[in-house]
């Protein structure tokens, strides 16, 4: 008998559990391994959707609470739950890791054991991350996950610059966080706990909000990207392995405006309000900057990447609006973004794993030969875009809207992104569909199989409901975010 | 208590006592065996036999139940109290674990003299009598006997001009920090009239009264901070950290490995034993010189680290940069920060035993045996033929990095805590950021462990099934230790204890 209340715990050992089996599993059995590692994270999906279905929607409080002790000396515990802003981001994990293990069926051909481990070992990072109402432990998952993605850089990715790849994803994010590391050590010297709930309650110093402020920003800053932290990302995506490129800009950008929400928002609130026009200034740079870089760009995964950054630094706009509009825009956009700029890596992992390249130049009217790849490249490239209909169209309808009402001029230039936006994702898409086929390049081709297909099916099913009707996403976020902008302002 | 009662109360030194004996004892076995013809024999069952003595040793600072809170004997020379009972637990085990370690190095090295091993047990004898020293004198010897053994065994192998000439720099440079600690002692010694730690804390418990006003507080200062400098030379911290690349370089591995590990513990219950039981008062004069070797190891341990070439060497500088961080909670001046020292410490050193037994456990298979000193890109092929044992290094090593969900994470965030908490805020700050240098280092390992793609490489010898137990264990007390860290923090709060009714 399952009981409704340990859920959250569950969904958060499942991953472990489903390591710990793999591990006995002989590395010689190769499809027994990927069937293990598929099952336990389809089932990690499923049960994590029976989170979302008892999921109170009608009070914003923390849901699924459970508390264990871990060092009872230190007064630093393991309580746990779910609120509308983190039960989403629960869920994107769990979808997209069964999503990376069936793109990279065929791909891996070597230490699949190794490799299967470090994705379901980051799945249970994640959901920790996520689901943990410490600041202490939420530091010691927000860490760990570099440990895996390093591994995927480093072991699977492809080229020999991946070894740059993964010292420059390491080393930007640990010299960001460890900045926040020392703040989390002050806050636990002031406040004597590292327990979120208990933190709420405590209130800094308005200097101290600043400088504790600045060092969170450090560590979330470069996970989001902000501007001049950015560079990791883009070398790491074009290095990484598709799944980790899907992983990467599905779950762990998510990482900073997620910590943004939860801790730098209710902790330092005044701090806040003193740098919205530092974050905007940052955002706006980082948007029209990046945008503009991403059309320059030769390279398919390169230009995914830094629409990726376009798109975060939008969501940054929308978080720092700091009304419930722009704050649920965000959190929607954020997850849109999981979608399509998943979607679009898988895409790019389609052609890469045909023929090997991921240069532009070398594709070229594949319209002719792989017509329903073309198709869904064509729905991506709109719901990049942000076209009606789909998922980013109304989180940046919100985000904007939102902060029209903080900030009339940051909203045209924000919304400017956006123009170039479809500039670069529509010329992409031109030069890779249309045209000629280049027959001096690639001779042979092959349209989508069943595998990419069913991959692909439920990311255009979850842009579609989230586009068309979004009001089952805000509806669940809506009394967390009430709450959260009402704690601010009070 | 009715510790009066009993007549021979010195038996609580009974793990020293028997210790000295097994020593004459193996002695004698090893003096009349070597003459006969099985001499090449010995150096197999002296392990094995002092192994088992090693393994009798903690169960009989096990047996000692410790009923008093302190007991000091043969003339207050000699205390038995929680912290030397903790700490010779550790000691002993530590020296246990690091025999097993290095029994196949002795075995590929064809190390076949007796006198390793028994040099060994020495040193141990000489830090479980430093671990419960009570004055200075009788630590000045307990020092000797185990400096006096690790000069031997850094010089060991007479054909190695490195090993010779590492015995010689740390004999000549042991023995002027060990006269420094002279010195200070003598001068302690003139303006105090007594070298009793308990004496000591008697007299200048508090300093600015009219009683003690005839004392001469600027002499007492002097003193101290000579035999700081004695110490730190001990610990190899910078800026007196210069001979510790050579001499940890030159010496045969598994010397390297025995004093890189073991004694750092010892040393540093000697430096509480002076600095916060008897001399407290003179916190303030002391502790603006350990900030600065603090914040010079540091950075000289993550920077120097950067351009090694050889794992050894690496080692070095990743043992100069931890005892630094240890250092900041023996700057931290608080009973918490004794705590967190000790568990840094006590983690530091098993930690220590996973990634030597790593390098010693895994001979070369190369024509060239003695080649004792790994180079980094030797491991390229560890992650290609043993995968498993190429994991628990990986595991080992962002612990020592100090990456989250490694116990190396928690200890390092307890110093770093304990320092906050003293509003050393640009001590900590430094640190922190140099130790995102250092990790620098360790994950470069990482990246020979599985990066990069070579198909030449040296190959192994398989592990024996007794090293590979060793290891799992090892492992799964890593493993153990992050799940249930409240079991370190309690063992480690044993150590404090002392300090709890001292004038802290």
């Amino acid at each position: 008998m399952l009981y409704i209340k340990n859920i959250l715990s569950y969904v958060f050992v499942l991953p472990l559990i489903g390591a710990l089996i793999l591990s006995f599993v002989p590395a010689q059995n190769k499809s027994l391994l990927k069937a293990v590692a598929l099952n336990c994270s389809c089932l990690t999906f499923i049960l994590s959707l029976s989170l979302w279905v008892f999921f109170n929607k009608s009070i914003g409080t923390f849901q699924f609470v459970e508390k264990f002790f871990w060092i009872p000396i230190l007064n630093i515990n393991f309580p746990m739950g779910v609120d509308g802003i983190s039960l989403f981001f629960i869920l994107l994990t769990t979808l997209l890791i069964p999503i990376c293990l069936l793109a990279s069926w065929d791909s891996i051909h070597f230490d699949l054991k190794k490799y299967l481990l470090s994705f379901l070992i980051m799945e249970f990072f994640l959901i920790g991350v996520f689901c943990v109402l410490d600041l202490f432990l939420f530091y010691i998952f927000f860490e760990s996950v570099l440990i895996p993605m390093f591994l995927i850089i480093g072991i699977w990715g492809s080229r020999e610059r991946k070894i740059r790849a993964s010292y420059f994803f390491f080393l930007y994010t640990l010299l960001g966080s460890v900045l926040m590391l020392l703040s989390i050590l002050y806050i636990y010297y002031q406040a004597g706990t590292t327990d979120y709930e208990v933190l709420l309650t405590f209130s800094f110093s308005p200097l101290e909000q600043k400088i504790l402020w600045f060092a969170f920003f450090a560590s979330f800053a470069t996970k989001v990207p902000m501007v001049p932290v950015h560079l990791w990302l883009p070398e790491a995506h074009v290095e990484a392995p598709t799944a980790g490129s899907v992983i990467l800009a599905g779950v762990l950008l998510k990482l900073g405006t997620y910590g943004f929400i939860r801790f730098s928002f209710p902790l330092f609130p005044e701090a806040c309000f003193y740098f919205t026009p530092f974050v905007y200034a940052l955002s706006i740079v980082g948007i029209i900057y990046t945008s503009f870089t991403a059309i320059r760009q030769s390279d398919f995964k390169r230009i995914i990447a830094y629409t990726s950054v376009a798109h975060m630094n939008l969501v940054m706009i929308g978080l720092f609006s700091f009304n419930v509009i722009g704050l649920e825009g965000a959190i929607l956009q954020s997850l849109s973004h999981g979608f399509v700029a998943s979607a679009l890596f898988l895409i790019i992992g389609v052609v890469y794993d045909r023929h090997h390249t991921r240069m532009v130049k070398y594709y070229g009217g594949l319209v002719h030969s792989m017509p329903l790849y073309v198709l869904i490249f064509l729905f991506f490239t709109m719901a990049n875009i942000g076209l009606p209909g789909t998922s980013s169209f109304v989180g940046e309808f919100l985000i904007l809207t939102g902060s029209f009402k903080a900030n009339t001029t940051v909203t045209f230039l924000g919304a400017t992104g956006m123009i170039i936006g479809g500039c670069y994702s529509l010329w992409l898409f031109n030069r890779v569909a249309y045209g000629n086929l280049k027959i001096q390049y690639i001779k042979s081709y092959l349209d989508i199989n069943k595998r990419e297909f069913l991959i692909f099916f439920p990311l255009i099913l979850g842009t579609l409901i989230m586009g068309i009707y979004p009001k089952i996403f805000l509806d669940s976020m809506h009394f967390s975010i009430n709450m959260l902008v009402e704690f601010m302002y009070f | 208590m009715r510790i009066d009662t009993i007549l021979f109360k010195e038996v609580v030194i009974l793990p020293e006592l028997f210790l000295g004996f097994c020593l004459v004892f193996l002695i004698l076995h090893c003096c009349f065996l070597s003459v006969k013809k099985k001499y090449l024999l010995i150096h197999n069952s002296i392990v094995y036999l002092s192994i088992l003595v090693l393994f009798f040793l903690c169960i009989l600072v096990l047996n000692d139940s410790l009923k008093v809170l302190q007991l000091s004997y043969f003339n207050d020379t000699i205390i038995h109290d929680y912290i030397s009972f903790s700490s010779k637990l550790t000691v002993g085990s530590l020296a246990l674990f690091s025999l097993l370690i290095m029994h196949s190095y002795i075995k590929s090295q064809k190390i076949n003299q007796f006198e390793y091993i028994l040099l060994i047990l020495f040193a141990v004898l000489g830090l479980f009598l430093l671990c419960s020293s009570n004055d200075l004198l009788t630590a000045y010897l307990a020092i000797e006997l185990q400096s006096l053994s690790f000069y031997v065994l850094a010089a060991f192998k007479k054909n190695s001009t490195y090993s010779v000439d590492a015995g010689i720099k740390y004999f000549i440079l042991g023995a002027f920090s060990s006269s420094l600690f002279l010195f200070g002692s003598s001068l302690l010694y003139g303006v105090a009239g007594t070298i009793n730690f308990e004496e000591f804390k008697d007299l200048l418990i508090d300093v600015n009264s009219i009683e003690t006003s005839f004392l001469n507080t600027s002499l007492i200062k002097i003193g101290l901070i000579f035999i700081l400098i004695s110490l730190l030379f001990k610990l190899a911290l910078a800026p007196f950290h210069t001979w510790a690349p050579d001499v940890y370089e030159g010496s045969p591995s598994a010397s390297t490995f025995f004093f890189a590990v073991v004694p750092k513990l010892a040393i540093f219950i000697l430096l509480l034993r002076i600095y916060y039981f008897s001399f407290y008062d003179f916190f303030e004069s002391w502790r603006y010189l350990v900030v600065i070797s603090i914040l010079l190891s540091v950075i000289v341990g993550s920077f120097g680290g950067l351009e090694q070439r050889k794992l050894k060497s690496l080692l070095v500088y990743s043992s100069i940069s931890h005892m630094g961080y240890a250092l900041i909670a023996f700057s931290a001046g608080t009973f918490e920060s004794i705590q967190m020292l000790f568990c840094y410490l006590i983690v530091y050193s098993f930690s220590g035993l996973c990634v030597w037994s790593i390098f010693l456990l895994t001979p070369l298979k190369t024509n060239y045996l003695q080649k004792q000193n790994k180079d980094l890109t030797d491991l390229v092929l560890l992650s290609k033929s043993n995968y498993v044992l190429a994991i628990f290094f990986t595991t080992v090593l962002f612990s020592i990095a100090g990456f989250p969900p490694m116990i190396g994470f928690l200890v390092k965030i307890s110093v770093f805590l304990t320092a906050i908490e003293s509003s050393m805020y640009f001590v900590a700050v430094l640190s922190i950021l140099c130790s995102v240098i250092g990790t620098f280092y360790y994950i470069r390992l990482i990246k020979i462990l599985y990066f990069e793609k070579v198909l030449v490489g040296k190959l192994y010898y398989p592990i024996t099934t007794q090293s590979s137990i060793l290891i799992s264990f090892l492992f799964f007390l890593f493993i153990f230790l992050f799940i249930n860290p409240t079991s370190l923090y309690l063992f480690a709060h044993k150590f404090s204890l002392l300090f709890l009714f001292s004038s802290i």
